[in-house]
Protein backbone atom coordinates (compact mmCIF):
# COMPACT_ATOMS: atom_id res chain seq x y z
CA UNK A 1 0.00 0.00 0.00
CA UNK A 2 2.75 2.43 1.02
CA UNK A 3 6.32 1.85 -0.10
CA UNK A 4 9.36 3.95 0.69
CA UNK A 5 12.18 3.20 -1.75
CA UNK A 6 15.60 4.47 -0.67
CA UNK A 7 14.03 7.69 0.54
CA UNK A 8 16.33 10.49 1.69
CA UNK A 9 15.53 14.02 2.80
CA UNK A 10 18.38 16.44 3.30
CA UNK A 11 18.14 19.83 4.96
CA UNK A 12 21.46 21.43 4.05
CA UNK A 13 24.19 19.00 5.07
CA UNK A 14 22.03 17.07 7.51
CA UNK A 15 19.95 14.11 6.38
CA UNK A 16 16.65 14.13 8.28
CA UNK A 17 15.73 10.89 6.55
CA UNK A 18 18.55 8.68 5.30
CA UNK A 19 17.96 5.94 2.70
CA UNK A 20 14.84 4.48 4.22
CA UNK A 21 13.23 1.51 2.49
CA UNK A 22 10.04 0.26 4.07
CA UNK A 23 6.91 -1.44 2.84
CA UNK A 24 3.56 -1.18 4.63
CA UNK A 25 1.05 -3.73 3.36
CA UNK A 26 -2.65 -2.96 3.02
CA UNK A 27 -4.54 -2.98 6.30
CA UNK A 28 -1.45 -2.85 8.54
CA UNK A 29 -1.00 -0.45 11.42
CA UNK A 30 2.63 0.56 11.09
CA UNK A 31 4.18 2.56 13.93
CA UNK A 32 7.22 4.72 13.19
CA UNK A 33 9.02 4.89 16.50
CA UNK A 34 11.92 7.18 17.28
CA UNK A 35 13.08 10.08 19.39
CA UNK A 36 12.54 13.67 18.32
CA UNK A 37 14.75 14.49 15.35
CA UNK A 38 14.86 10.87 14.22
CA UNK A 39 13.08 11.79 10.98
CA UNK A 40 9.86 9.88 11.66
CA UNK A 41 7.54 12.85 11.04
CA UNK A 42 9.41 13.86 7.90
CA UNK A 43 9.06 10.31 6.61
CA UNK A 44 5.33 10.37 7.30
CA UNK A 45 4.87 13.79 5.67
CA UNK A 46 6.46 12.53 2.46
CA UNK A 47 3.47 10.27 1.88
CA UNK A 48 1.10 13.24 1.40
CA UNK A 49 3.81 15.48 -0.02
CA UNK A 50 3.97 17.92 2.88
CA UNK A 51 7.67 17.06 2.57
CA UNK A 52 9.44 16.05 -0.62
CA UNK A 53 12.23 13.47 -0.77
CA UNK A 54 15.66 14.68 -1.91
CA UNK A 55 16.30 11.20 -3.29
CA UNK A 56 14.33 7.98 -3.62
CA UNK A 57 10.58 7.77 -4.05
CA UNK A 58 7.39 7.07 -2.19
CA UNK A 59 4.81 4.78 -3.77
CA UNK A 60 1.16 4.74 -2.82
CA UNK A 61 -0.73 1.79 -4.28
CA UNK A 62 2.12 1.38 -6.74
CA UNK A 63 2.07 5.01 -7.93
CA UNK A 64 4.88 7.46 -7.28
CA UNK A 65 3.25 10.23 -5.21
CA UNK A 66 5.52 12.79 -6.92
CA UNK A 67 3.35 12.33 -10.01
CA UNK A 68 0.08 13.08 -8.21
CA UNK A 69 -1.13 16.66 -7.79
CA UNK A 70 -0.68 17.44 -4.03
CA UNK A 71 -4.25 18.58 -3.32
CA UNK A 72 -5.78 15.54 -5.03
CA UNK A 73 -3.33 13.26 -3.26
CA UNK A 74 -4.09 14.73 0.18
CA UNK A 75 -7.87 14.52 -0.22
CA UNK A 76 -7.40 10.77 -0.56
CA UNK A 77 -5.30 10.39 2.60
CA UNK A 78 -6.47 10.95 6.17
CA UNK A 79 -4.19 13.22 8.20
CA UNK A 80 -4.17 13.61 11.99
CA UNK A 81 -1.63 15.73 13.90
CA UNK A 82 -0.64 16.15 17.52
CA UNK A 83 -2.09 19.62 17.88
CA UNK A 84 -5.28 18.43 16.12
CA UNK A 85 -5.51 21.68 14.12
CA UNK A 86 -9.31 21.92 14.10
CA UNK A 87 -10.55 25.08 12.36
CA UNK A 88 -11.55 27.25 15.34
CA UNK A 89 -14.22 29.21 13.44
CA UNK A 90 -16.08 26.12 12.25
CA UNK A 91 -18.39 23.86 14.21
CA UNK A 92 -17.51 20.21 14.71
CA UNK A 93 -19.74 19.11 11.83
CA UNK A 94 -18.15 21.61 9.42
CA UNK A 95 -14.69 20.53 10.52
CA UNK A 96 -15.46 16.89 9.85
CA UNK A 97 -17.05 17.80 6.51
CA UNK A 98 -13.90 19.56 5.23
CA UNK A 99 -12.77 16.94 2.74
CA UNK A 100 -16.26 15.80 1.60
CA UNK A 101 -17.01 19.46 0.83
CA UNK A 102 -13.76 19.79 -1.10
CA UNK A 103 -14.82 16.71 -3.05
CA UNK A 104 -18.22 18.29 -3.76
CA UNK A 105 -20.45 15.81 -1.91
CA UNK A 106 -24.09 16.80 -1.62
CA UNK A 107 -25.34 18.21 1.69
CA UNK A 108 -27.53 15.28 2.73
CA UNK A 109 -24.77 12.75 2.19
CA UNK A 110 -22.33 14.91 4.18
CA UNK A 111 -24.72 15.24 7.14
CA UNK A 112 -25.30 11.48 7.26
CA UNK A 113 -21.57 10.82 7.05
CA UNK A 114 -20.76 13.34 9.81
CA UNK A 115 -23.18 11.69 12.23
CA UNK A 116 -21.88 8.21 11.39
CA UNK A 117 -18.30 9.35 11.99
CA UNK A 118 -19.10 11.02 15.31
CA UNK A 119 -20.68 7.76 16.44
CA UNK A 120 -17.64 5.81 15.19
CA UNK A 121 -15.24 7.89 17.29
CA UNK A 122 -17.50 7.63 20.33
CA UNK A 123 -19.11 11.09 20.40
CA UNK A 124 -22.89 11.58 20.51
CA UNK A 125 -23.77 13.35 17.22
CA UNK A 126 -26.68 15.28 18.72
CA UNK A 127 -24.50 16.70 21.50
CA UNK A 128 -21.33 17.39 19.55
CA UNK A 129 -22.04 18.29 15.93
CA UNK A 130 -22.86 21.96 16.63
CA UNK A 131 -20.05 22.65 19.10
CA UNK A 132 -17.08 24.84 18.39
CA UNK A 133 -13.55 23.44 18.92
CA UNK A 134 -12.97 25.61 22.00
CA UNK A 135 -15.89 23.84 23.67
CA UNK A 136 -14.15 20.45 23.45
CA UNK A 137 -11.69 18.73 25.79
CA UNK A 138 -8.34 17.61 24.38
CA UNK A 139 -9.52 14.04 23.99
CA UNK A 140 -12.80 15.06 22.34
CA UNK A 141 -10.96 17.39 19.97
CA UNK A 142 -8.65 14.59 18.87
CA UNK A 143 -11.64 12.29 18.35
CA UNK A 144 -13.06 14.97 16.05
CA UNK A 145 -9.64 15.22 14.37
CA UNK A 146 -9.77 11.49 13.73
CA UNK A 147 -13.33 11.72 12.39
CA UNK A 148 -12.26 14.55 10.08
CA UNK A 149 -9.40 12.44 8.75
CA UNK A 150 -11.74 9.51 8.09
CA UNK A 151 -14.49 11.64 6.52
CA UNK A 152 -14.04 10.79 2.86
CA UNK A 153 -13.21 7.16 3.72
CA UNK A 154 -9.55 7.31 2.61
CA UNK A 155 -7.78 3.93 2.45
CA UNK A 156 -4.71 5.39 4.18
CA UNK A 157 -4.42 7.30 7.44
CA UNK A 158 -1.35 9.29 8.51
CA UNK A 159 -1.17 10.02 12.22
CA UNK A 160 1.62 12.26 13.54
CA UNK A 161 1.90 11.84 17.33
CA UNK A 162 -1.87 12.16 17.60
CA UNK A 163 -2.15 11.25 21.27
CA UNK A 164 1.10 12.66 22.65
CA UNK A 165 -0.43 15.81 24.11
CA UNK A 166 -3.23 13.99 25.94
CA UNK A 167 -3.50 12.83 29.56
CA UNK A 168 -2.38 9.22 30.10
CA UNK A 169 -5.92 7.95 30.73
CA UNK A 170 -7.37 9.69 27.67
CA UNK A 171 -4.40 8.48 25.65
CA UNK A 172 -5.03 4.83 26.57
CA UNK A 173 -8.75 5.24 25.76
CA UNK A 174 -7.95 6.63 22.34
CA UNK A 175 -5.35 3.93 21.67
CA UNK A 176 -8.03 1.33 22.38
CA UNK A 177 -10.50 3.19 20.13
CA UNK A 178 -7.93 3.40 17.34
CA UNK A 179 -7.30 -0.35 17.50
CA UNK A 180 -11.05 -0.92 17.34
CA UNK A 181 -11.52 1.50 14.43
CA UNK A 182 -8.55 -0.05 12.66
CA UNK A 183 -10.13 -3.46 13.09
CA UNK A 184 -13.54 -2.27 11.87
CA UNK A 185 -12.38 -0.23 8.88
CA UNK A 186 -9.27 -2.09 7.73
CA UNK A 187 -7.44 1.18 6.99
CA UNK A 188 -3.73 1.19 6.35
CA UNK A 189 -2.33 3.39 9.11
CA UNK A 190 1.06 5.01 9.47
CA UNK A 191 1.43 6.18 13.06
CA UNK A 192 4.31 8.28 14.40
CA UNK A 193 5.19 8.24 18.09
CA UNK A 194 8.14 8.57 20.46
CA UNK A 195 6.28 6.62 23.17
CA UNK A 196 7.56 3.04 23.41
CA UNK A 197 4.53 1.67 25.24
CA UNK A 198 2.16 3.32 22.77
CA UNK A 199 4.12 1.82 19.89
CA UNK A 200 3.95 -1.68 21.36
CA UNK A 201 0.26 -1.30 22.22
CA UNK A 202 -0.69 -0.33 18.65
CA UNK A 203 1.78 -1.68 16.13
CA UNK A 204 1.35 -4.72 14.03
CA UNK A 205 4.36 -3.47 12.12
CA UNK A 206 7.04 -1.56 13.98
CA UNK A 207 9.71 0.56 12.30
CA UNK A 208 12.38 2.10 14.53
CA UNK A 209 14.22 5.20 13.36
CA UNK A 210 17.36 6.81 14.65
CA UNK A 211 19.08 9.84 13.09
CA UNK A 212 17.03 9.38 9.94
CA UNK A 213 18.01 5.74 9.49
CA UNK A 214 15.70 2.76 9.83
CA UNK A 215 17.45 0.62 12.45
CA UNK A 216 14.84 -2.09 12.95
CA UNK A 217 11.54 -3.19 11.45
CA UNK A 218 9.20 -6.09 11.74
CA UNK A 219 6.45 -7.33 14.01
CA UNK A 220 6.96 -5.92 17.51
CA UNK A 221 8.04 -9.33 18.86
CA UNK A 222 10.67 -9.61 16.10
CA UNK A 223 12.00 -6.12 16.79
CA UNK A 224 12.31 -6.90 20.48
CA UNK A 225 14.33 -10.02 19.61
CA UNK A 226 16.80 -7.88 17.69
CA UNK A 227 18.12 -6.63 20.99
CA UNK A 228 21.67 -7.11 19.80
CA UNK A 229 21.18 -3.70 18.22
CA UNK A 230 22.48 -1.28 20.83
CA UNK A 231 20.32 1.63 19.62
CA UNK A 232 17.14 -0.40 19.96
CA UNK A 233 18.10 -1.37 23.50
CA UNK A 234 18.81 2.26 24.32
CA UNK A 235 15.49 3.49 22.88
CA UNK A 236 13.43 0.94 24.78
CA UNK A 237 15.52 1.36 27.92
CA UNK A 238 18.13 -1.29 28.83
CA UNK A 239 16.51 -2.18 32.13
CA UNK A 240 12.96 -2.44 30.72
CA UNK A 241 13.72 -4.62 27.67
CA UNK A 242 12.31 -7.76 29.30
CA UNK A 243 9.15 -5.93 30.31
CA UNK A 244 8.58 -4.52 26.82
CA UNK A 245 9.28 -7.93 25.28
CA UNK A 246 6.50 -9.40 27.43
CA UNK A 247 4.15 -6.80 25.93
CA UNK A 248 4.70 -8.28 22.46
CA UNK A 249 4.00 -11.93 23.40
CA UNK A 250 0.50 -13.41 23.76
CA UNK A 251 -0.25 -15.02 27.12
CA UNK A 252 -1.85 -18.05 25.48
CA UNK A 253 1.45 -19.19 23.97
CA UNK A 254 2.86 -20.02 27.40
CA UNK A 255 -0.27 -21.38 29.06
CA UNK A 256 -0.10 -25.02 30.24
CA UNK A 257 -2.98 -26.84 28.53
CA UNK A 258 -4.76 -27.99 31.63
CA UNK A 259 -8.12 -27.24 33.13
CA UNK A 260 -7.60 -24.21 35.31
CA UNK A 261 -8.69 -24.34 38.93
CA UNK A 262 -11.98 -22.55 39.42
CA UNK A 263 -10.81 -19.88 41.85
CA UNK A 264 -7.86 -18.60 39.78
CA UNK A 265 -7.84 -14.98 38.56
CA UNK A 266 -8.84 -14.90 34.87
CA UNK A 267 -6.88 -13.08 32.17
CA UNK A 268 -8.98 -11.57 29.35
CA UNK A 269 -8.73 -13.23 25.92
CA UNK A 270 -5.95 -11.86 23.71
CA UNK A 271 -3.98 -10.44 26.64
CA UNK A 272 -0.20 -10.12 26.49
CA UNK A 273 2.32 -11.58 28.92
CA UNK A 274 2.83 -8.05 30.22
CA UNK A 275 -0.83 -7.87 31.23
CA UNK A 276 -0.49 -11.33 32.83
CA UNK A 277 2.54 -10.18 34.80
CA UNK A 278 0.74 -7.04 35.98
CA UNK A 279 -2.31 -9.06 37.01
CA UNK A 280 -0.12 -11.47 39.03
CA UNK A 281 1.69 -8.59 40.72
CA UNK A 282 -1.58 -6.84 41.45
CA UNK A 283 -3.21 -9.90 43.04
CA UNK A 284 -0.08 -11.52 44.47
CA UNK A 285 -0.90 -14.69 42.51
CA UNK A 286 1.68 -17.12 41.12
CA UNK A 287 -0.62 -18.39 38.35
CA UNK A 288 -3.61 -17.14 36.35
CA UNK A 289 -6.25 -18.78 34.17
CA UNK A 290 -6.04 -18.02 30.45
CA UNK A 291 -9.20 -18.11 28.34
CA UNK A 292 -9.11 -19.89 24.99
CA UNK A 293 -8.72 -17.56 21.98
CA UNK A 294 -8.43 -18.47 18.31
CA UNK A 295 -5.76 -21.08 17.64
CA UNK A 296 -4.71 -21.25 21.27
CA UNK A 297 -6.53 -23.30 23.83
CA UNK A 298 -6.98 -21.99 27.34
CA UNK A 299 -5.07 -23.17 30.35
CA UNK A 300 -3.04 -22.02 33.30
CA UNK A 301 -0.13 -19.59 33.07
CA UNK A 302 2.56 -20.07 35.73
CA UNK A 303 4.85 -17.34 37.13
CA UNK A 304 7.92 -19.51 36.51
CA UNK A 305 7.12 -19.91 32.79
CA UNK A 306 6.55 -16.19 32.46
CA UNK A 307 9.87 -15.31 34.07
CA UNK A 308 11.71 -17.74 31.78
CA UNK A 309 10.07 -16.17 28.71
CA UNK A 310 11.26 -12.69 29.62
CA UNK B 1 -31.28 44.37 22.43
CA UNK B 2 -28.40 42.58 20.72
CA UNK B 3 -26.45 45.77 20.03
CA UNK B 4 -26.94 48.00 23.05
CA UNK B 5 -24.91 50.83 21.47
CA UNK B 6 -27.25 51.16 18.50
CA UNK B 7 -29.61 53.58 20.23
CA UNK B 8 -26.70 55.77 21.32
CA UNK B 9 -25.41 55.88 17.76
CA UNK B 10 -28.86 56.85 16.46
CA UNK B 11 -29.15 59.72 18.95
CA UNK B 12 -25.63 60.93 18.13
CA UNK B 13 -26.26 60.81 14.38
CA UNK B 14 -29.62 62.57 14.68
CA UNK B 15 -28.02 65.28 16.83
CA UNK B 16 -25.27 65.76 14.25
CA UNK B 17 -27.67 66.08 11.30
CA UNK B 18 -29.89 68.41 13.27
CA UNK B 19 -26.90 70.61 14.15
CA UNK B 20 -25.85 70.74 10.47
CA UNK B 21 -29.37 71.76 9.52
CA UNK B 22 -29.64 74.35 12.30
CA UNK B 23 -26.19 75.98 11.95
CA UNK B 24 -27.10 78.45 9.17
CA UNK B 25 -30.54 79.06 10.71
CA UNK B 26 -29.28 80.41 14.03
CA UNK B 27 -27.61 83.75 13.25
CA UNK B 28 -28.53 84.98 16.75
CA UNK B 29 -26.52 82.24 18.42
CA UNK B 30 -23.37 82.91 16.35
CA UNK B 31 -23.62 86.69 16.86
CA UNK B 32 -23.91 86.13 20.60
CA UNK B 33 -20.89 83.79 20.63
CA UNK B 34 -18.75 85.88 18.26
CA UNK B 35 -19.88 89.52 18.74
CA UNK B 36 -16.68 90.92 17.15
CA UNK B 37 -17.15 89.03 13.84
CA UNK B 38 -19.25 90.72 11.16
CA UNK B 39 -20.49 87.57 9.33
CA UNK B 40 -20.26 84.63 11.74
CA UNK B 41 -22.76 82.44 9.84
CA UNK B 42 -21.23 80.10 7.21
CA UNK B 43 -23.30 80.56 4.06
CA UNK B 44 -20.89 80.00 1.16
CA UNK B 45 -21.86 76.33 0.73
CA UNK B 46 -24.55 74.14 2.26
CA UNK B 47 -23.31 71.98 5.17
CA UNK B 48 -24.91 68.87 3.70
CA UNK B 49 -23.11 69.37 0.38
CA UNK B 50 -19.83 69.70 2.28
CA UNK B 51 -20.65 66.60 4.34
CA UNK B 52 -21.35 64.62 1.17
CA UNK B 53 -18.08 65.69 -0.47
CA UNK B 54 -16.23 64.98 2.77
CA UNK B 55 -17.59 61.46 3.07
CA UNK B 56 -16.99 60.75 -0.60
CA UNK B 57 -13.34 61.73 -0.26
CA UNK B 58 -12.78 59.98 3.07
CA UNK B 59 -14.53 56.72 2.21
CA UNK B 60 -13.02 56.62 -1.27
CA UNK B 61 -9.58 57.04 0.26
CA UNK B 62 -10.31 54.43 2.93
CA UNK B 63 -11.49 51.98 0.27
CA UNK B 64 -8.32 52.48 -1.76
CA UNK B 65 -6.19 52.22 1.39
CA UNK B 66 -7.97 48.98 2.26
CA UNK B 67 -7.27 47.48 -1.15
CA UNK B 68 -3.63 48.48 -1.01
CA UNK B 69 -3.07 47.63 2.66
CA UNK B 70 -4.90 44.30 2.47
CA UNK B 71 -3.10 43.35 -0.73
CA UNK B 72 0.30 44.27 0.68
CA UNK B 73 -0.45 42.52 3.97
CA UNK B 74 -1.46 39.32 2.21
CA UNK B 75 1.47 39.49 -0.21
CA UNK B 76 4.12 39.81 2.46
CA UNK B 77 2.87 36.93 4.61
CA UNK B 78 3.30 34.19 2.01
CA UNK B 79 5.81 32.66 -0.35
CA UNK B 80 8.43 34.89 -1.88
CA UNK B 81 6.61 37.99 -0.55
CA UNK B 82 7.89 37.27 2.96
CA UNK B 83 11.26 38.70 1.97
CA UNK B 84 9.54 41.95 0.93
CA UNK B 85 8.05 42.41 4.37
CA UNK B 86 10.69 44.78 5.80
CA UNK B 87 10.53 46.82 2.58
CA UNK B 88 6.73 47.08 2.75
CA UNK B 89 6.88 47.88 6.44
CA UNK B 90 9.35 50.71 5.87
CA UNK B 91 7.49 52.07 2.83
CA UNK B 92 4.12 52.16 4.59
CA UNK B 93 5.59 53.63 7.76
CA UNK B 94 7.30 56.33 5.72
CA UNK B 95 4.06 57.06 3.88
CA UNK B 96 2.33 57.62 7.19
CA UNK B 97 5.19 59.60 8.67
CA UNK B 98 4.87 62.35 6.06
CA UNK B 99 2.12 64.74 7.23
CA UNK B 100 -0.84 64.76 4.79
CA UNK B 101 -0.53 68.51 4.42
CA UNK B 102 3.05 68.04 3.18
CA UNK B 103 1.94 65.34 0.76
CA UNK B 104 -0.68 67.71 -0.62
CA UNK B 105 1.85 70.50 -0.99
CA UNK B 106 4.32 68.20 -2.75
CA UNK B 107 1.65 66.73 -5.01
CA UNK B 108 0.10 70.04 -6.05
CA UNK B 109 2.47 70.68 -8.97
CA UNK B 110 1.77 67.20 -10.34
CA UNK B 111 -1.91 66.69 -9.61
CA UNK B 112 -3.16 70.25 -9.49
CA UNK B 113 -5.73 71.59 -7.02
CA UNK B 114 -8.80 69.74 -5.76
CA UNK B 115 -9.63 66.22 -4.78
CA UNK B 116 -6.73 64.34 -6.43
CA UNK B 117 -3.85 65.44 -4.14
CA UNK B 118 -6.16 65.07 -1.12
CA UNK B 119 -7.04 61.52 -2.09
CA UNK B 120 -3.34 60.68 -2.50
CA UNK B 121 -2.49 62.11 0.91
CA UNK B 122 -5.35 60.26 2.61
CA UNK B 123 -4.50 56.92 1.01
CA UNK B 124 -0.85 57.21 1.99
CA UNK B 125 -1.87 58.15 5.51
CA UNK B 126 -4.41 55.40 6.14
CA UNK B 127 -2.91 52.40 4.31
CA UNK B 128 -0.45 51.63 7.12
CA UNK B 129 -2.97 50.61 9.80
CA UNK B 130 -4.71 48.31 7.31
CA UNK B 131 -1.47 46.65 6.28
CA UNK B 132 -0.21 46.31 9.85
CA UNK B 133 -3.45 44.77 11.07
CA UNK B 134 -3.62 42.41 8.10
CA UNK B 135 -0.09 41.17 8.76
CA UNK B 136 -0.73 40.87 12.50
CA UNK B 137 -4.01 39.04 11.96
CA UNK B 138 -2.58 36.61 9.41
CA UNK B 139 0.52 35.97 11.54
CA UNK B 140 -1.70 35.00 14.46
CA UNK B 141 -3.37 32.14 12.57
CA UNK B 142 -1.94 29.02 14.26
CA UNK B 143 0.61 27.17 12.14
CA UNK B 144 -1.00 23.87 13.15
CA UNK B 145 -4.32 24.94 11.64
CA UNK B 146 -2.54 25.78 8.39
CA UNK B 147 -0.72 22.43 8.46
CA UNK B 148 -4.02 20.63 8.94
CA UNK B 149 -5.63 22.64 6.13
CA UNK B 150 -2.81 21.76 3.74
CA UNK B 151 -2.79 18.14 4.86
CA UNK B 152 -6.51 17.82 4.17
CA UNK B 153 -5.97 18.97 0.60
CA UNK B 154 -7.05 22.63 0.63
CA UNK B 155 -5.30 24.80 -1.98
CA UNK B 156 -3.53 27.97 -0.91
CA UNK B 157 -6.23 30.28 -2.32
CA UNK B 158 -8.93 28.40 -0.47
CA UNK B 159 -6.89 28.36 2.74
CA UNK B 160 -6.56 32.16 2.49
CA UNK B 161 -10.24 32.76 1.81
CA UNK B 162 -11.82 30.12 4.06
CA UNK B 163 -9.37 29.85 6.94
CA UNK B 164 -6.80 32.65 7.19
CA UNK B 165 -8.91 35.75 6.42
CA UNK B 166 -11.90 34.66 8.55
CA UNK B 167 -9.59 33.97 11.50
CA UNK B 168 -7.71 37.24 10.99
CA UNK B 169 -10.89 39.25 10.45
CA UNK B 170 -11.35 40.71 13.96
CA UNK B 171 -7.81 42.13 13.87
CA UNK B 172 -8.15 43.39 10.29
CA UNK B 173 -11.45 45.07 11.16
CA UNK B 174 -9.77 46.94 13.99
CA UNK B 175 -7.22 48.25 11.47
CA UNK B 176 -9.99 49.22 9.05
CA UNK B 177 -11.71 51.19 11.76
CA UNK B 178 -8.54 53.12 12.49
CA UNK B 179 -8.06 53.77 8.76
CA UNK B 180 -11.61 55.06 8.24
CA UNK B 181 -11.52 57.29 11.30
CA UNK B 182 -8.10 58.64 10.31
CA UNK B 183 -9.34 59.33 6.79
CA UNK B 184 -12.48 61.12 7.97
CA UNK B 185 -10.61 63.25 10.47
CA UNK B 186 -7.80 64.07 8.06
CA UNK B 187 -9.93 64.85 5.00
CA UNK B 188 -10.40 68.36 6.39
CA UNK B 189 -6.79 69.09 5.37
CA UNK B 190 -7.90 68.69 1.75
CA UNK B 191 -9.47 72.13 1.93
CA UNK B 192 -5.91 73.53 1.67
CA UNK B 193 -5.79 72.13 -1.86
CA UNK B 194 -9.24 73.45 -2.60
CA UNK B 195 -11.13 70.17 -2.13
CA UNK B 196 -14.67 70.73 -0.92
CA UNK B 197 -15.17 69.20 2.51
CA UNK B 198 -15.95 70.02 6.13
CA UNK B 199 -12.45 71.54 6.29
CA UNK B 200 -13.40 74.26 3.80
CA UNK B 201 -14.91 76.58 6.48
CA UNK B 202 -11.81 75.99 8.64
CA UNK B 203 -9.35 77.02 5.92
CA UNK B 204 -11.50 79.89 4.70
CA UNK B 205 -12.04 81.06 8.27
CA UNK B 206 -8.30 80.95 8.99
CA UNK B 207 -7.59 82.97 5.86
CA UNK B 208 -10.16 85.60 6.80
CA UNK B 209 -9.65 85.69 10.56
CA UNK B 210 -13.17 84.30 11.02
CA UNK B 211 -12.96 82.09 14.12
CA UNK B 212 -16.70 81.35 13.96
CA UNK B 213 -16.27 79.48 10.65
CA UNK B 214 -13.16 77.72 11.99
CA UNK B 215 -15.04 76.56 15.05
CA UNK B 216 -18.04 75.26 13.09
CA UNK B 217 -15.88 73.35 10.59
CA UNK B 218 -13.73 71.86 13.37
CA UNK B 219 -16.67 70.77 15.51
CA UNK B 220 -18.47 69.10 12.60
CA UNK B 221 -15.31 67.32 11.39
CA UNK B 222 -14.52 65.94 14.83
CA UNK B 223 -18.16 65.01 15.43
CA UNK B 224 -18.30 63.08 12.15
CA UNK B 225 -15.10 61.17 13.00
CA UNK B 226 -16.55 60.21 16.39
CA UNK B 227 -19.77 58.99 14.80
CA UNK B 228 -17.78 56.92 12.31
CA UNK B 229 -15.74 55.36 15.12
CA UNK B 230 -18.89 54.58 17.08
CA UNK B 231 -20.61 53.07 14.05
CA UNK B 232 -17.64 50.91 13.09
CA UNK B 233 -17.25 49.61 16.62
CA UNK B 234 -20.87 48.47 16.47
CA UNK B 235 -20.41 46.96 13.05
CA UNK B 236 -17.56 44.69 14.19
CA UNK B 237 -18.35 41.05 14.59
CA UNK B 238 -18.02 40.15 18.29
CA UNK B 239 -14.88 37.98 18.65
CA UNK B 240 -15.73 34.33 19.06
Amino acid sequence: MIRFEGVTRRYGERAAVDHVTLEVAKGRLCVLLGESGSGKSTLLRMVNRLAEPSAGRVLLRGRDVAGIEPETLRRGIGYVIQSVGLFPHWQVAENIATVPRLLGWETGRIATRVDALLALVGLDPARFRDRYPHELSGGQAQRVGLARALAADPPVLLMDEPFSALDPGTRRDLQRELRRIHGETGKTILFVTHDVEEALALADLLAVLEDGRLIAQGRPAQVMEQDGERSVRRLFGEESMAFHRLATLPAQALAQPEDAEDDLPVLPAGASLKQALLLMLELGADRVAVLPDGPHGGGTLYWADLVRAA
Amino acid sequence: MRRPGLAGLGVNLAGFLLALWAAPRLPGLWRALFPEIARPVWESQGWFALLFEHLLLALGAAALATLIGLGAGIACTRGAGRRLRPVFDAAFALAQAIPPVAVIALALPLLGFGAAPTLLALVLYSALPVMRSTVTGLDAVPATVLDAARGLGMGSGRILARVELPLALPVIQAGLRVAVVLAIATTAVGAVAGAQCLGTPIVTGLANGNTAWVLQGAVFTAWLALIADQALRLGLAPPR
